[in-house]
């Protein structure tokens, strides 16, 4: 190590772990007794061979595989398998999101603020920040794999060994540092945070859908893709510790790359350069609502066009899930062609059943977004001029409102149209976009109560905007994971989606459409009322 | 400046705002008069900022009233803020918005539009409008909001520290840019630190401190309050000028030339004092600015 670039590392990463321990603790915390917990809820749901033979049939359709990876492993199956088949890539998921976060506010966002800047200043070396922050999160990530490792060996679940235990702990903890690195060399590509953050979910996306395609069609192919690599553990099965290594190969590789770029580059720089723009406002930018467009149109525009594509992948492997004849091939002659037809759609209908609630809380987050600007922009001083201009905080309001409901409904959309247009690129009786639009109309009400929610908590507790993203993701985590961990039923009633009907296999119930129409409207007026009456907040 | 009272654009009266337990406002009484430039002074913390946001209607009061153009500032803040410019200490602009963008959203928020004296702003301040504001230095930022504000035809104009940014030069370009909304008779409502600025542009001053206005009125006004320091020598000796009334920090230099500092009610009589001791040389200083702000801030001050 050269002295003069890694000066006082040691020094700044105590001090970052130190700065942020709590956000540290917390995402740790949660992430382990997530895990912990699902491991130990698992011994009394797969408690028999025959409900697990059960879940594996599950695990093993198409749809399945798309959304959790390939189960490794042959008969027998025990609930060691289910576990690992379940879980790898969804804990591997929530890690990417916390990994990005964290790595991208430590290296570009302490850059943006000026903080690196003040740092510098003192004698500390030119890259120490990064190593630091990169140095945090291997710390905070070993530890996250160890005490899943310890979880898992104190859950004890039927069919584990240690091995398995520490080679899926410290797999994912691998896995969480892989995402750091890829976070922490994107960052350097590009001049801000807002860019970094961009690009790495892009990146992301791109693997994620990926490895859904070649789990699907070709799962060899899966170890070209590094996110593909925590589904080649093969736990409990051959405990195959070389996708750790890999993990870690390029993790080193991004690492000491992100090393060299910010070696050579200037502070506040990137590789990629903002361009100098328009001297004069267009035409179109002239008040509130085109204002806020223009802020969130990279966002909105990659949201809507990344759920085009996820529906598209998944309606492009409909005709391996929708074909009963594949398993059982004397089917078409007992019941005839058009009854064969019938059942296939059916059991799609039931594959996008079960997407419906990813695609419903993925459409929320850039609306949630968006409302929270009311508060992110306020507190960050870039509404103060606004608000001395003759714009009522009304207008403001519906705003934010009116571009969050339509980027959430168009997102929604988008989905939907992406299954269909996957579906009809594959299969030889397309399915209807109409039969994906009652999905898409079931939906409206539950998502605009997210969002008027969202709308209410920023017009009285600025504070308290990220109640908004947690609730989401509380109801993705019981719609995705609710069945499959066996949660209560009444759990899914805490959200506005459980009271949706299973759409599209069955029809919309306008009923429940119109009473949370009503909860939504009732919300957006009382987050009027708040947003009208309270101090607005300044930077100072 | 008296007879205007029923003319005055601003109007605030016994303006209070809490934050919770704390009194960030206790007494904020002032009017600001149409052609006239009102400098706002006072310490970090002392309620400059929340008593220009509480006029913009972004805070509450807590109580008093305010009245710009007659109007409530909370109540009716959007017909309000039709004749009204503002320029913050701390300008925050969108990162990926170029400065040319912002300053024409801002006008056109203002129901106006790019135009000529737009343009000369842009020229006059040397801002060049198609960087993206994230590479912006703070001074640049600052120019972005002065110039929207400078190209708004408002009635009133409240400038928060504007200039912290700025340097000399620009500094001196705002001077009398602000030089020029004066001669058309608009209002201004200026909060400085830089005292000089101060001095040199404002018709009368507000001095807040602790959240309440402890002064108010034109710096010469003010100078009747306060000391004016003379140098002087004389043939004879003055053993008595320690005992007269009004007459403080007494030193006798060791060039002969001793040095007081005199309260302006006491003046005359301590020029004919003396006077009577033959003067051979005389210099007086009047109070600056700086002098009165050091004597409203510094509590613990003796007098």
């Amino acid at each position: 190590m050269e002295n003069r670039n890694f000066h006082q590392t040691w020094f700044l990463t105590r001090f970052s772990l130190k700065r942020d321990w709590l956000k540290l603790t917390l995402w740790s915390v949660t992430l382990i007794v997530l895990f912990a917990a699902v491991a130990a809820k698992f011994t009394t749901i797969y408690d028999t061979q025959a409900s697990i033979d059960e879940i594996v049939k599950t695990l093993k359709s198409p749809s399945m595989i798309s959304l959790f990876g390939k189960l490794s492993g042959s008969t027998p199956y025990t609930t060691a398998d289910v576990f690992a088949g379940e879980m790898t890539v969804f804990m591997a998921m929530i890690a990417a999101i916390m990994n990005f976060s964290i790595i991208i506010k430590n290296t570009r966002g302490e850059e943006d603020s000026g903080l690196l800047e003040i740092i510098q200043s003192h004698s500390v070396g030119k890259l120490s920040n990064l190593a630091s922050s990169l140095i945090e999160l291997f710390v905070i990530n070993l530890l996250i794999g160890l005490f899943y490792a310890l979880g898992l060996q104190f859950a004890n679940l039927t069919g584990t060994d240690t091995n398995g235990n520490f080679l899926l702990g410290l797999g994912l903890g691998a896995a969480g540092f892989m995402f750091a690195a890829i976070a922490a060399f994107l960052a350097q590509l590009v001049d801000n945070s807002r860019s970094a953050t961009i690009l790495s979910y892009i990146v992301f996306g791109i693997m994620y859908i990926a490895r859904m395609s070649t789990d699907v069609s070709n799962p060899k192919a899966t170890w070209f893709i590094p996110f593909g690599w925590v589904e080649k553990f093969s736990t409990y099965q051959k405990n195959n510790w070389l996708p750790v290594l890999l993990m870690m190969s390029l993790s080193l590789i991004l690492s000491v790359a992100a090393l060299w770029i910010n070696d050579h580059r200037d502070i506040g720089s990137g590789i990629i350069a903002t361009r100098p723009g328009r001297a004069k406002a267009s035409a179109f930018l002239r008040g509130p609502l085109s204002l806020f467009w223009r802020l969130h149109r990279t966002t909105i525009i990659v949201w809507v066009i990344g759920l085009l594509i996820l529906g598209f992948t998944y309606g492009s492997i409909f005709n391996t899930i929708g074909d009963i004849l594949k398993t059982n091939p004397a089917m078409e002659k007992l019941i005839g062609a058009t009854a064969v037809h019938k059942a296939n759609i059916l059991i799609i209908k039931h594959f996008v059943a079960i997407l419906m609630i990813v695609f419903g809380v993925l459409a929320l987050f850039p609306g949630i977004q968006i409302i929270n600007y009311l508060k992110s922009g306020e507190s960050k001083g870039y509404l103060e001029l606004i608000h001395s201009k003759p714009v009522s905080r009304e207008y403001l309001f519906t705003s934010v409102l009116v571009l969050g409901i339509l980027t959430s409904l168009a997102a929604l959309f988008a989905g939907m149209l992406g299954l269909q247009l996957g579906g009809a690129s594959v299969m030889k009786h397309p399915i209807a976009l109409s039969v994906f639009l009652h999905g898409f109309y079931a939906y409206i009400s539950p998502v605009l109560v997210i969002l008027a929610l969202s709308a209410c908590t920023v017009g009285w507790l600025p504070k308290f905007a990220v109640f908004g993203y947690l609730y989401t993701g509380f109801a993705l985590f019981v719609g995705y994971f609710g069945k499959l961990i066996d949660l209560p039923k009444w759990i899914a009633k805490f959200t506005p989606f459980g009271y949706v009907p299973n759409v599209p296999v069955s029809k919309i119930d306008l009923g429940t459409m119109w009473w949370q129409l009503g909860i939504a409207l009732a919300l957006i007026i009382v987050g009027y009322i708040g947003y009208h009456i309270r101090d607005l907040k300044s930077a100072n | 400046m008296m007879n205007q009272n029923n003319s005055a654009i601003l109007h605030v009266d016994h303006l209070q705002k809490n934050f919770g337990k704390l009194q960030a406002l206790k007494n904020v009484t002032f009017d600001v008069y149409p052609g006239e430039v009102f400098g706002f002074i006072g310490p970090n913390g002392a309620g400059k900022s929340t008593t220009i946001r509480t006029l913009l209607g972004i805070l509450r009061a807590s109580g008093g009233t305010a009245t710009l153009f007659g109007k409530d500032v909370y109540k009716d803040s959007v017909s309000i803020h039709k004749h009204l410019a503002y320029v913050p200490g701390d300008v925050y602009l969108w990162p990926n918005l170029t400065g040319g963008e912002i300053i024409d959203l801002f006008l056109k928020l203002g129901n106006t539009k790019h135009n000529r004296k737009t343009d000369m702003m842009i020229d006059r301040f040397k801002l060049d409008p198609t960087k993206k504001a994230r590479t912006y230095s703070k001074g640049n930022r600052q120019k972005v909001a002065l110039i929207a504000a400078f190209s708004t035809d408002a009635d009133f104009y409240i400038f928060d520290e504007p200039t912290s940014g700025l340097d000399p030069l620009n500094e001196e370009i705002f001077q009398q840019s602000v030089m020029e909304l004066k001669k058309e008779g608009k209002a201004v409502l200026l909060s400085s630190h830089i005292l000089s600025e101060v001095e040199k542009m404002c018709d009368r001053i507000g001095i807040i401190r602790s959240g309440e206005i402890v002064e108010t009125g034109s710096l010469s006004d003010m100078r009747h309050l306060t000391r004016t320091v003379i140098e002087f020598q004389t043939m004879q000796l003055t053993p008595e000028l320690q005992t007269l009334q009004g007459v403080h920090n007494v030193t006798v230099g060791t060039n002969g030339l001793t040095t007081f500092s005199v309260d302006s009610d006491q003046m005359s009589y301590v020029m004919s004092y003396l006077a009577s001791k033959q003067i051979v040389s005389l210099q007086s200083t009047p109070p600056t600015l700086e002098d009165l702000f050091m004597r409203y801030y510094n509590s613990n001050e003796g007098r």
